[in-house]
C-alpha cells in the first residue's frame, strides 16, 4: 500500500484514553497533550527520528559560539500562526523567554528541557538570538522537542491556570483546533495555508487529512471494539494482552520508542534498608528481565540493556552488568549480613527486608510489572509490596525514602540531557537527593551529580557522548536502579491509514497520514 | 404554610453550608493536594522552589481559615476557582457537564420507573403463579449486575456485533440508548422491589377486599386503589435513589467516554481537585434538599393523612 499515491481528504478518527490537561507547550510531556500539541504547533527545529540530527523547520539555520552560550537561529520568512500574526523573532522571543524564565505573574513553570536560559534579543525581524548563563549544549536540540512548539504571542499573555482549553492554543502547525467539548472530545481542522513543514520532508504544503477528531475513550475494551468494529480509525494505548487480538483482525499495530531513560525501578539510598550497595546488587541480580518482558509485555517493549534506551543518544550497551543470577543474590545478601528467617523474609537486627513501591499509573501494566518482580525478589528471601494508594498519598509517600525506598521512574527525550533530567536534585530527582525534592533529604552522590552537570554543560558533542556513557556506567555500578524495558508507546490502526509518523519520542504526527479508500 | 417553606429553606442553607465545610475539612486532612499531584508529578521536572511559587499563585500558603472564608466568599459570588488539573475554570467544567448529566440522568430515571411499573404490574397480574414467581425474582437479579459490566456488554453486543447504534459518533439520539438502558436497569430493580411488596402489603388491606366485594375487578381495584397507596413507599425512595443515580453515572459516563459531572467527579477525586470536588458537593447537596423537598410536597397529595401532619409540624 505504501506505494499508492496519498489521497487528500477525509477525518482521522482518534481515539484517545485520557483528557488532556494544560496545553501549555512545556507540558507537552503528558501523553494526550504531545498528541494534540504536535499536530497544532511547529517548532524552531525538526529532530530527524532516525538519525536524531538537528534540522531546519521554522528556523532556515543557526549558529551557535564556541561554548554553547549563545544561539542565533535565521526563521524561515512568511510563516503565521493561525490568527494570522507573524512567526517571526518578536515571537520566537517571546516563547522562549516564557519557557526559560517562566512567568510567575501569570503562573508559568519553566520548561524542563530549557537550562540555564538568560535572555533572548531580536536582532531583525529574521533573527533571534538567545543567552545563557552556562553552557547550555542540549539547547538546540531542545527547540525541537514538543515542549517548545511555537505559539502566538496572545496565548502568553493569559492566565497559565486557563490553557486547558484548547480553543485557545494557536499554533502555526499543519491543523488548527476547530472545536471541543472539554473532556470528551476535540476536533482539528488543517490549515489550507500551510507551508512550512520541515524542510527535509518529502510531503509539503498543506497536510492530506481534512480533519482530525479526537474522542476521549478511558475504556481499553471499547475503543479495541469500536477500531475493529470500524467506529474508529486510530487509537492510542493497547495493552500488550491486547495486541494478538487487534492485529489477528489485520489491524496494524504501531509501536515507537521514547528514547529516553528506561521504564526502570530506581532505589532511595537514603532508606537504610537499601543504603547497602551489596543489597542493591543483589536485588539487581535478583531481577528477571527476560521473564518480565516475556511475560507480561510483547514484542514491542524491548528488555532494558542500560539506563537509557538503546536507540537514545550516547547508549552503551551493559547488559553484563544486569545479568539474572539467583546464587548471587542470595550469596550478597548473606555478605550483607541479611539472614533469612522462619517466614522465608531475610532479617538484620530485627528488622525485616521489606520494601514497598507504589505502582505508575501512566506506565504501560506498572501493577503486574512490579508484582511479578516482587515473586522475583520473594525467591531471594525479600519482600516487596506493591501499593496502590491514591494519587495524593502516592504523591506523598513517594517524596519519602523511607515509606517508598523503590520507585519507577522514566522519561523520554531524545538527547543525553534526559539522564539528568531523571537524577539531578533540582530536576525529577529520582534518587531523592539533598537540595531535591524531600527537603528533610541528606542523602547525596556528588560524583553522580558532578556527572550530570557536565552532559548539560559539555559543549563538545563528542565528550558530552562519552560523559553519557560514564553516567550510565556509574549508575550500575552504584546499583541505583535497575532497567527493566524500554518504553514504548503502542498504537493501533486501521489498514487503510497509511503515513502514520512519530517523532524521536513516539509523539505521534498526522501531517503525512492519509486515508486510502475502504 | 409560609414558614414551613421558610423553615425549609433555612434548613436547606444549613445542610448546604455544612456539606461545604465538612468537605473542606476533610480535603485538607487528606494527604497530599491538587497542587501537589499535580505539580510534584516527575513528569513536570519542576524544582522545589518553583512549586513554592505555584502554591502562592494559586493561594494554597495561606492559612486554613482564610482559604475557607475566600472559598464561600467566592462561591456566593458564583466563582467556583479553577480546576488546578484540567486547567480551565470550574465554572467552565460546570456549564459543559451539568447539562448532559442531568439529560442522562433525567432520562435514566424516566425509563427507570417505565421499567419498574411493568415489571411490578407483569409481576402482579401474570397469569400463572410460577411466571409471577419468576417476574418477581428478576429484580434481585437486575441488582446484582455490575453496571460497570453491563455497559461494556450493552456496548460489545448492540454497537460492535450487531452494529445497530454506534458508539463513536452517535447522533444525538443514537448517543442517549445505551447509557440511559445501562443508568436505568440497576435502578428500575429497587424501585421495581419495592413496588411489588408493596402493591403485594396494600392487596391484603381489608379495603381491598371490600372492593372486591362489591364486584370490582382485580385489574380494577389495582388501578383505583392499591396503586395509589403502594405508591408512597416507592416516592419516599426517590430522594435516595438520586445518589444512585450519581453514582451511576460516574460508571456510564466512563464507559461510554461522555462527558458529565460523574465523569469530572471520578477524575477530581483521583486529582484532589478540591475547587471542582466543592462545587460538586454542593450541587449534589443542592440536588438532595431539592428533591427531598418535593417529596415532601407531593406526598401529601397522594396521602391526605400526611397533609395535617405537616399542618400540625408547621
Amino acid at each position: 500500500m505504501a506505494q499508492e499515491a496519498p489521497v487528500q481528504g477525509g477525518t482521522l478518527v482518534y481515539l484517545e484514553q485520557q483528557p488532556h490537561t494544560n496545553l501549555y507547550p512545556p507540558a507537552g510531556g503528558f501523553y494526550p497533550n504531545s498528541g494534540i500539541l504536535n499536530q497544532i504547533t511547529d517548532k524552531l527545529t525538526w529532530q530527524n527520528p532516525e538519525t536524531l540530527e538537528i534540522e531546519p523547520w521554522i528556523a532556515e539555520s543557526w549558529e551557535i559560539n564556541a561554548d554553547a552560550t549563545q544561539y542565533t537561529f535565521k526563521l524561515r520568512q512568511g510563516v503565521t500562526f493561525s490568527d494570522g500574526t507573524p512567526l517571526d523573532a518578536e515571537a520566537v522571543a517571546k516563547n522562549f523567554d516564557v519557557f526559560g524564565l517562566g512567568d510567575k505573574e501569570l503562573g508559568y513553570p519553566i520548561a524542563e528541557a530549557i537550562n540555564n536560559y538568560d535572555h533572548s534579543e531580536v536582532v531583525d525581524p529574521q533573527t533571534v538570538k538567545f543567552f545563557f548563563k552556562a553552557p547550555a549544549p542540549g539547547f538546540l536540540q531542545a527547540t525541537s522537542v514538543i515542549g517548545s512548539g511555537l505559539v502566538a504571542t496572545s496565548v502568553l499573555a493569559q492566565p497559565y491556570n486557563e490553557l486547558g482549553d484548547a480553543t485557545k492554543i494557536i499554533g502555526s502547525g499543519a491543523f488548527v483546533v476547530e472545536s471541543e467539548v472539554l473532556g470528551q472530545s476535540l476536533n482539528l481542522k488543517a490549515r489550507e495555508d500551510y507551508a512550512w513543514g520541515p524542510v527535509n520532508l518529502e510531503h509539503q504544503g498543506r497536510a492530506y487529512l481534512d480533519a482530525i477528531q479526537y474522542i476521549v475513550t478511558p475504556e481499553d475494551s471499547v475503543r479495541i471494539g469500536a477500531l475493529l468494529a470500524g467506529q474508529a480509525d486510530f487509537i492510542r494505548q493497547i495493552q500488550a494482552y491486547d495486541e494478538p487480538q487487534v492485529e489477528a483482525q489485520g489491524y496494524l499495530i504501531h509501536s515507537a520508542s521514547t528514547r529516553g531513560v528506561n521504564n526502570n525501578a530506581v532505589f532511595r539510598p537514603e532508606n537504610p534498608l537499601v543504603s547497602d550497595l551489596r543489597v542493591r546488587q543483589a536485588l539487581t541480580a535478583a531481577t528477571n528481565t527476560d521473564e518480565i518482558v516475556q511475560t507480561i509485555y510483547s514484542a514491542h517493549y524491548p528488555k532494558a540493556s542500560s539506563v537509557i534506551a538503546a536507540t537514545a543518544l550516547g547508549y552503551v550497551d551493559l547488559h553484563d552488568k544486569l545479568a539474572f543470577d539467583q546464587d548471587r543474590a542470595k550469596a550478597m545478601l548473606d555478605e550483607a549480613g541479611w539472614v533469612q528467617g522462619a517466614d522465608g523474609i531475610r532479617e538484620k537486627d530485627g528488622q525485616k527486608l521489606e520494601l514497598s513501591v507504589y505502582e505508575s499509573l501512566p506506565q504501560p501494566q506498572s501493577r503486574a510489572m512490579f508484582q511479578l518482580l516482587s515473586q522475583q525478589w520473594a525467591q531471594v528471601g525479600v519482600k516487596l509490596n506493591v501499593l496502590a494508594g491514591d494519587a495524593g498519598s502516592a504523591a506523598v509517600d513517594r517524596l519519602d525514602p523511607l515509606k517508598t525506598p523503590v520507585v519507577s521512574a522514566m522519561v523520554g527525550r531524545a538527547d543525553p540531557d534526559v539522564i539528568k533530567s531523571n537524577f539531578y536534585p533540582t530536576n525529577r530527582d529520582a534518587l531523592l537527593q539533598k537540595g531535591g525534592l524531600n527537603a528533610a533529604a541528606t542523602w547525596e552522590d556528588p560524583a553522580l551529580n558532578e556527572l550530570l552537570l557536565a552532559i548539560a554543560s559539555e559543549p563538545d558533542n563528542a565528550k558530552r557522548l562519552e560523559l553519557t556513557g560514564e553516567a550510565q556506567v556509574y549508575l550500575l555500578d552504584q546499583a541505583y536502579v535497575i532497567p527493566i524495558f524500554e518504553e514504548p508507546q503502542v498504537f493501533a490502526g486501521a489498514p487503510y491509514v497509511n503515513g502514520i509518523s512519530f517523532d524521536a519520542v513516539a509523539r505521534p504526527s498526522f501531517y503525512n497520514t492519509w486515508l486510502a479508500p475502504r | 404554610m409560609t414558614r414551613a417553606v421558610a423553615n425549609r429553606i433555612g434548613q436547606a442553607l444549613i445542610v448546604l453550608l455544612l456539606a461545604f465545610t465538612a468537605s473542606f475539612l476533610l480535603l485538607q486532612a487528606l494527604p497530599g493536594d491538587a497542587i501537589l499531584i499535580k505539580y510534584q508529578n516527575p513528569e513536570m521536572g519542576l524544582s522545589p522552589e518553583q512549586i513554592a511559587e505555584i502554591r502562592i499563585l494559586y493561594g494554597a500558603d495561606a492559612p486554613l481559615w482564610a482559604q475557607y472564608g475566600n472559598t464561600i466568599w467566592n462561591f456566593l459570588q458564583g466563582s467556583f476557582g479553577y480546576s488546578v488539573q484540567a486547567g480551565v475554570p470550574v465554572n467552565t467544567l460546570l456549564a459543559t457537564n451539568l447539562p448532559p448529566t442531568l439529560r442522562l440522568a433525567a432520562l435514566g430515571l424516566l425509563v427507570a420507573v417505565v421499567l419498574a411499573f411493568c415489571l411490578a404490574f407483569a409481576a402482579t397480574l401474570a397469569p400463572f403463579r410460577w411466571l409471577r414467581n419468576l417476574l418477581a425474582t428478576l429484580p434481585a437479579l437486575m441488582i446484582s449486575v455490575p453496571v460497570f459490566w453491563l455497559g461494556i456488554m450493552l456496548i460489545q453486543i448492540f454497537s460492535f456485533r450487531l452494529r445497530l447504534v454506534p458508539i463513536i459518533n452517535p447522533n444525538e439520539f443514537q448517543a442517549l440508548i445505551l447509557p440511559v438502558l445501562t443508568l436505568a436497569l440497576p435502578i428500575a430493580a429497587p424501585l421495581a422491589q419495592i413496588l411489588i411488596r408493596s402493591l403485594d402489603e396494600v392487596e391484603a388491606q381489608p379495603f381491598v377486599s371490600v372492593a372486591r366485594a362489591k364486584g370490582a375487578t382485580r385489574r380494577g381495584v389495582l388501578w383505583r386503589h392499591v396503586l395509589r397507596n403502594a405508591l408512597l413507599p416507592v416516592l419516599t425512595i426517590a430522594g435516595l435513589l438520586f445518589g444512585e443515580l450519581l453514582a451511576g453515572a460516574v460508571v456510564t459516563e466512563t464507559v461510554f467516554g461522555i462527558n458529565g459531572l460523574g465523569r469530572i467527579t471520578e477524575q477530581a477525586v483521583s486529582n484532589q481537585d478540591t475547587a471542582v470536588l466543592q462545587a460538586i458537593v454542593i450541587l449534589a447537596a443542592l440536588g438532595f434538599v431539592i428533591i427531598n423537598l418535593a417529596v415532601d410536597l407531593i406526598a401529601p397529595l397522594i396521602d391526605p393523612r400526611l397533609n395535617r401532619k405537616l399542618g400540625a409540624d408547621a
